[in-house]
């Protein structure tokens, strides 16, 4: 239940990779057969990815995944998809409103998003979004981490990161990682053709487990807008407890989340995106977010709502914040 | 998340969890930092404390070392409960990250208001 971190590995993209680990070697800037071998995989990475987000191939500048790609220098970036809640921002308004500016002569006005979460969980246009540049990650869509990509708008000029080598067009130096670029070019073929199917399926199963917990346990609220959302993502905040307890009592019983709670993150702060939605310390530091994915089954959430109605009552019944709201409901029940 | 098995073992089964109904010593502290509270019960008869409860909220390590706490101290005598240090309640729960042992104070503390002597340690 924490495919937002990341997702396994699809069969079919390690037996895509696995020729380009063993007998295709090829470095893709080598002239003889190796590497022309590996140039042609690597090409044909890039039109997969660019067609999921429909760019042009040259668009693309493959790299080691969603942290590089967003570290450019540009003016404006929102993220397409929150990783936390899942909300999805008006990025094609944004976008809109970057190319009026840009009109009426800001002329290096650039919209940067992050697509990271979005991509493979719901269509990613960059026409339609209008933004300049977007990053990909590829372990988010069912390829090995380590390998992501840029989309760079053939208008702007990118000022590279990695300097020495000339591959990706100069943008970004080093020799190709060939094997994950297959992966990653493998994954975007299968998100592009079972797109629709995966975000009914994950919006099903969502759907499936938000009706449970609504039915089994009292005292939630689930975070981020209900419409305008991933359909993968569930965060639920649990009143009168803390979120890593839970993520505890729920990784013994081998259920894996992720928590907004301070503890995990090492800071005092709880996380500031649901403290941003008004919702105060203790909903922040009570927050959970189960995220599904395309190969989550009925099952995995029955299971999960098997285990998380006790791992919550484990942990209320020892809460002094609970113990109070329930003399507090007794006394205003008299 | 470097929890030890002991720890996450007192989170899944909570040792002394609750209130007692005839505590004559009870106290409640809050971590000012990061807002864990912790809340102790104790019944002392004779100098000696009888029984524990613990209710607490916050981080894991917070809910741990409540748990530990009653255990380490039921049967004690009062001047033995007041010897019981943070390094003890680390070890009991099999070790603490650097940076959350103040959950062990929060423990030791608690203990200290309830017995009634203010303790502060430099
Ligand atoms: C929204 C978002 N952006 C960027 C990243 C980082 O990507 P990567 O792990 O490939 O560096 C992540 C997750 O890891 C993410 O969720």
């Amino acid at each position: 239940m924490d495919n937002s971190a990341t997702t396994p590995v699809d069969r079919r993209v390690v037996e895509a990779m696995m020729p380009y680990l063993t007998e295709k070697f090829g470095n893709p800037s080598s002239v003889h057969f190796y590497g022309q071998e590996a140039r042609a995989a690597v090409d044909r990475a890039r039109r997969e990815v660019a067609a999921l987000i429909n760019a042009r191939p040259n668009e693309i500048v493959l790299l080691s995944g969603g942290t590089e790609a967003n570290n450019d220098t540009v003016l404006i970036t929102v993220m397409l998809a929150n990783n936390e809640i899942g909300t999805v921002q008006p990025i094609a308004e944004i976008g809109t409103l970057v190319r009026e500016l840009r009109a009426g002569g800001r002329k290096y006005l650039w919209l940067h998003t992050d697509g990271v979460q979005a991509l493979g969980r719901m269509p990613v246009n960059v026409e339609t979004l209008g933004c300049d540049l977007l990053s990909m990650s590829a372990h988010k869509l069912h390829a090995p981490q380590g390998v992501g990509a840029l989309y760079v708008r053939r208008s702007v000029r990118l000022a590279p990161q990695n300097i020495g080598g000339h591959q990706e067009r100069e943008r970004r130096g080093g020799t190709e990682a060939v094997s994950m670029i297959v992966a990653f070019g493998t994954a975007a073929a299968l998100a592009r053709e079972e797109l629709d199917a995966r975000i009914a399926h994950m919006r099903a199963l969502r759907a499936r487990f938000e009706a449970g917990v609504t039915e089994r346990i009292s005292d939630v609220i689930f975070n981020g807008d209900t419409e305008r959302r991933l359909p993968h993502i569930s965060n639920v905040s649990f009143r009168f407890i803390e979120g890593e307890g839970l993520l505890i009592n729920l990784d013994m019983q081998g259920v894996a989340v992720s928590t907004g709670s301070a503890c995990s993150s090492g800071s005092l702060e709880p996380s500031p995106v649901i403290r941003a939605l008004g919702r105060g310390d203790e909903l922040a530091r009570g927050s959970i977010r189960f995220s599904i994915g395309k190969d989550t089954t009925d099952e995995d959430i029955d299971y999960v709502l098997e285990v998380l109605p006790r791992a919550v009552e484990n942990l209320r019944r020892l809460s002094p914040l609970y113990q109070q709201a329930i003399a507090e409901r007794a006394c205003t029940a008299v | 998340m470097p929890y030890s098995n002991i720890l996450k073992d007192h989170l899944a089964r909570p040792r002394n969890a609750g209130e007692l109904a005839d505590a004559n010593r009870v106290a409640e502290q809050t971590n000012p930092a990061c807002g864990d509270r912790l809340k102790l019960s104790l019944r002392v008869r004779g100098g000696r404390i009888e029984a524990a409860r613990f209710l607490a909220y916050g981080c894991p390590p917070t809910l741990a070392c409540g748990s530990v706490l009653t255990e380490l101290i039921e049967g004690l005598t009062v001047d033995e409960a007041l010897r019981v240090s943070r390094a003890e309640i680390i070890a009991a729960v099999g070790g603490l990250p650097a940076r959350k042992t103040h959950a062990a104070a929060l423990a030791v503390e608690t203990l200290h208001q309830a017995i009634g002597q203010i303790h502060r340690q430099v």
